[in-house]
């Protein structure tokens, strides 16, 4: 009944490089023969949806509708397997089961929201709905930034939760918190994945060094890459150049989620 | 004293293929040459039309810096040849050469061995083969060297641990292909040894966490009314889980 395993990706402040690490993982997930699903709930600042190259226009009913109880979650859900055109990394993914269940991209929607708040159980019986009605192992969330009461839900009801964080103290700092607050609401794996590190550092003493502050593991260290940077926000990076190491590093980190008991 | 030069030209590469007997008629054609202290054996420019074999003593090979100072490149002893090239193409001197101490050495002049040359074709054909032969090994040191140049260029340096041994075995002293691949050797590993130490500079983050202020945003968090009842609605829902 409740096999599907929730992943909730989570950084204190914002460009850490979060939706684009959520959308590389979640395809690394799927193309290891997974069935995927992505929940973008990152309402503030949609853009994962791109992405996986769903048009904003296409999009219909999302994830607001579905836990309002306006839409089921079948209408919601965009496959990106059937989908998988206007990219080279995207187009790997043809055939796999990995689903995108976008968030409202609609300002008004975003406000409404915002205002209302979501209840825990609301939120947790539609992920797990979701799970049983695609027959999920993992499903993703795209969290956003700091550590509001939407955030503290996804966390609340994660299975794994993954903090991404740039190595500098202000990150380093805000990271501590969330630390805490995972290990307060007992989630069972704690993942830390460091991203945008120079070439400057040692990798290895970096991991040991965040390893030891916080007593979880580092699943990978992933460079600051202006190559990735120049790829923007058009294609999944690590399928389209899987021999460039933030992709080496990035699909480590994915077989530490597999790995995951 | 002829014997001493047929043992040297038998150690010249260029005349190692020749018979004893051929050996013997080059020997005759040789003359002595004795060299007193500083004495200038060749200049810089000047035509190269003979070949010098240093029987005794030492000599320096020099040229000019930019500034014209004098730049020695090579000291010679005892066995060694000089102006090898000019029996054969007379081109100028490409350096100085001046006795460090008082020398003796023998001198094989262009023109009595274009003589020997043209009487002896076995001579002719041997010579031949020996350069055939030396262009064949520059040549493989050059592909060598490409092939080194394009993996260091790729920071593969593994061929550094592979093919030292090789470079001991052939790198002689009058082989300049093998000079340069020698020192192309060296220049690598060094470049490889700066890599590695330059890796061992990298920084280390200094961490530093502010525990007080850690702690005050985990309470202002926790302390509210919905992460009360979050928390024990998460409770519920991971017990609920554990149960399947």
């Amino acid at each position: 009944m409740n096999k599907g395993k929730i992943v909730s990706i989570h950084s204190f402040r914002g460009g850490t490089g979060k939706s684009n690490t959520t959308a590389n993982l979640a395809a690394q997930v799927a193309l290891a023969g997974k069935r995927v699903g992505v929940v973008d709930t990152d309402i503030q600042s949609p853009g994962i949806h791109v992405l996986f190259g769903l048009d904003e226009n296409k999009m219909g009913k999302t994830m607001n509708d579905f836990l309002h109880g306006k839409a089921t979650i079948r209408e919601i859900g965009f496959s990106v397997g059937e989908n998988a055109v206007g990219g080279e990394g995207r187009a790997k993914l043809a055939g796999q089961n990995l689903w995108l269940f976008p968030s409202s991209i609609r300002g008004r929607e975003i406000s409404q929201i915002l205002k209302e708040g979501i209840d825990f159980n609301l939120l947790n019986e539609g992920l797990q709905k979701t799970i049983t009605e695609f027959d999920l192992d993992y499903l993703f969330i795209d969290t956003h930034p700091g550590l509001n009461e939407e955030t503290l839900l996804s966390i609340a009801t994660s299975d794994i939760l993954i903090i991404i964080l740039r190595p500098d103290n202000q990150d380093l700092q805000g990271t501590s918190v969330t630390v805490d607050i995972a290990r307060s609401l007992d989630v069972p794996n704690l993942l830390l994945m460091v991203n945008k590190a120079l070439p400057k550092y040692d990798f290895v003493e970096l991991k040991k060094e965040i390893e030891d502050k916080f007593n979880a593991p580092v699943t990978g260290v992933l460079p600051l890459s202006f190559d990735l940077a120049d790829n923007a926000s058009n294609d999944l990076f690590s399928l389209r150049y899987p021999d460039h190491e933030w992709s080496k590093a990035l699909r480590g980190v994915a077989d530490a989620v597999l790995a995951t008991g | 004293m002829k014997s001493d030069i047929l043992n040297q030209l038998q150690k010249t590469s260029m005349f190692m293929n020749l018979s004893e007997e051929a050996l013997a008629d080059l020997a005759v054609k040789a003359s002595t040459r004795t060299l007193e202290k500083d004495e200038v054996l060749m200049r810089k420019g000047e035509r190269g039309d003979s070949l010098f074999l240093i029987h005794d003593g030492w000599v320096k090979i020099v040229t000019e810096d930019s500034k014209g100072d004098e730049l020695i490149i090579n000291k010679c002893g005892p066995g060694e040849t000089i102006g090898e090239m000019s029996l054969l193409d007379g081109s100028p001197r490409s350096a100085t050469v001046i006795a460090l101490t008082a020398s003796e050495v023998f001198e094989l002049k262009q023109d009595v061995f274009e003589e020997i040359l043209d009487q002896r074709t076995d001579v002719s054909l041997a010579i031949i083969r020996s350069y055939s032969e030396r262009l064949r090994f520059a040549t493989t040191y050059i592909e060598k060297a490409i092939d080194w140049s394009q993996k260091t260029a790729e920071g593969d340096y593994s061929f550094v641990e592979q093919t030292q041994p090789l470079m001991n075995d052939s790198a002689s002293n009058d082989d300049k292909a093998a000079q340069l691949l020698s020192t192309f050797f060296t220049m690598v590993r060094r470049v490889k040894e700066r890599e590695d130490g330059l890796k061992q500079q990298l920084e280390k983050l200094t961490i530093e966490i502010d525990q007080a202020r850690r702690k005050q945003e985990f309470e202002e968090i926790t302390g509210t009314e919905f992460y009360a009842n979050l928390k024990e609605q998460a409770k519920t829902l991971r017990q609920k889980r554990a149960q399947g």
